[in-house]
């Protein structure tokens, strides 16, 4: 007979009973459905302890690197210690050590923390305005190589973060910043693989992350990035990223815009979906990370499955208005 | 003599269906509309309850859900004639994956138990 520890509290599991059900039958209200590791809904983390095999059959292998289980299909041979993952709210001061523009209407901010902070390139961290208004924004840093996390930050019309960012935040102002969360990342183990990163506007800030982190971590197979805008001008790391391509021969830079007078290699004028299908023919054992507007990311996602590619190895960082805004006073 | 759902492969063989089905799906322009803007990995999940359950497999749906589920797609016009291409596709999937033809009709059987609950009648 096992056990597990709960918010600080033991619990002993009978013979054979499933975490879900011990902590159900303890009184906590744990979201769940389908009781069979199919809907995902019952998703916890463990803090410490080995999670058995079968409590993450089916789970991204980002989610596994993060310590994720499904609560339902879990039945501990040894002691665990877990958490629910809804309830992360650990906040920290960082102090703006960088305020540039990369474009008329992009941000470039760098900030330090104030504590030791864990993120992995292309997880999002949520910007506080104050106690209740706060913003999702993507990582363009990695945390082994730089010593700020970098966040691309663009001008939403009314928008009230982007506005005070741009033009009231300076460096030396200390900002309120919330654990990384996400499940955009690389992780080792398939060095040789193909990658593909794509992405319009400031969906560049976790692709750029990743393909760094993907180069610093010895990615043996080609990275291929394709960033996409309306114009020219919004290609906004179009130096860095031509940089980035003579720099690393595993590394290719694309891109697209709509609206152009004429445009040269590496810039395309094909639409973003016919785009990926070309630089990613055959995507079927491809590993494929989708960033920014939201309905873009859907969309090519869709495209890349129909032509082969399997849901586990797309990861997508869709940036949703709805669910990127933090207003706890409306 | 095994179950169906263990014949045919139990949970491994619902993982490496489950793709390949919804793939079909996604592309067949005479059902594909009614996926239009759905999150795809909850979709991918509940693909893989009703492949588990349309395999013999543990069911956790309830008439209810079935009904529940499909309500806002009778709603746009769901019908046989869609319930019939998702058998079809099903039928295609598994014969891609070398399952015996008694054995798929069983699915199809199956798969049609749950015909009157999805379409509301």
């Amino acid at each position: 007979m096992s056990h597990i520890v709960f918010n600080e509290k033991r619990i002993d599991l009978k013979e054979g009973q499933t975490v879900l059900s011990a902590l159900l039958d303890h009184g906590y209200r744990i979201p769940h459905s389908c009781c069979a590791g199919v809907c995902q809904t019952c998703m916890m983390q463990v803090l410490e302890g080995d999670v058995p095999a079968s409590a993450q059959q089916g789970l991204k292998d980002t989610f596994k690197a993060q310590g994720y289980f499904l609560a339902c299909s879990c039945t501990p041979e040894t002691p665990m210690r877990i958490t629910s993952i809804d309830v992360n709210t650990l906040r920290c001061v960082a102090t703006v050590v960088d305020h540039q523009l990369f474009a008329e209407d992009v941000l470039h901010l760098r900030l330090k923390p104030e504590l030791a902070f864990d993120y992995r390139a292309g997880q999002y961290i949520t910007v506080w305005k104050d106690n209740t208004v706060g913003r999702n924004y993507s990582l363009a840093s990695v945390a082994e190589l730089d010593d700020c996390i970098e966040l691309h930050i663009r001008r939403i019309p009314d928008g009230v973060i982007s506005n005070w960012l741009h033009d009231e935040v300076r460096v030396g102002h200390q900002l309120t910043i919330q654990a990384a969360t996400g499940n955009c990342f690389y992780l080792p183990g398939s060095p040789g693989q193909n990658m593909l990163l794509a992405g319009t506007g400031t969906g560049l800030a976790p692709l750029i992350g990743i393909a760094r982190d993907a180069l610093s971590q010895g990615h043996k197979g080609d990275i291929h990035l394709i960033h996409g805008g309306r114009q020219i001008d919004d290609l906004y790391l179009h130096e860095t990223l031509v940089d980035m391509a003579l720099t690393y021969r595993q590394f290719h830079y694309h891109a697209n815009v709509l609206e152009a007078e004429n445009v040269v290699p590496p810039i395309s004028m094909n639409p973003l979906e016919q785009h990926i299908t070309e630089v990613a023919d055959d995507p079927a054992d491809w590993r494929i990370y989708l960033c920014g507007d939201a309905p873009m990311v859907n969309t090519l996602k869709r495209k890349l499955f129909i032509a082969g590619a399997s849901m586990g190895n797309i990861y997508t960082d869709p940036f949703v208005s709805a669910n990127n805004v933090y207003d706890e006073t409306a | 003599m095994s179950s169906l759902y263990d014949r045919i492969g139990g949970q491994s063989a619902v993982d490496t269906a489950v793709e390949v089905f919804y793939r079909k799906v996604l592309a067949d322009d005479r059902i594909n509309e009614f996926f239009d803007g759905v999150d795809m990995e909850q979709q991918i999940n509940k693909q893989k309850g009703f492949l588990t359950m349309a395999f013999g497999g543990p069911n956790y749906y309830t008439d209810k859900d079935m009904r529940e589920g499909h309500r806002h797609l009778v709603a746009r016009g769901l019908s046989d004639s869609h319930v019939d291409a998702v058998i079809e596709l099903l039928g295609e999937t598994l014969q891609e994956l070398g399952v015996a033809a008694e054995d798929i009709q069983s699915v199809a059987d199956i798969a049609n138990s749950v015909r009157d609950d999805v379409l509301n009648r």
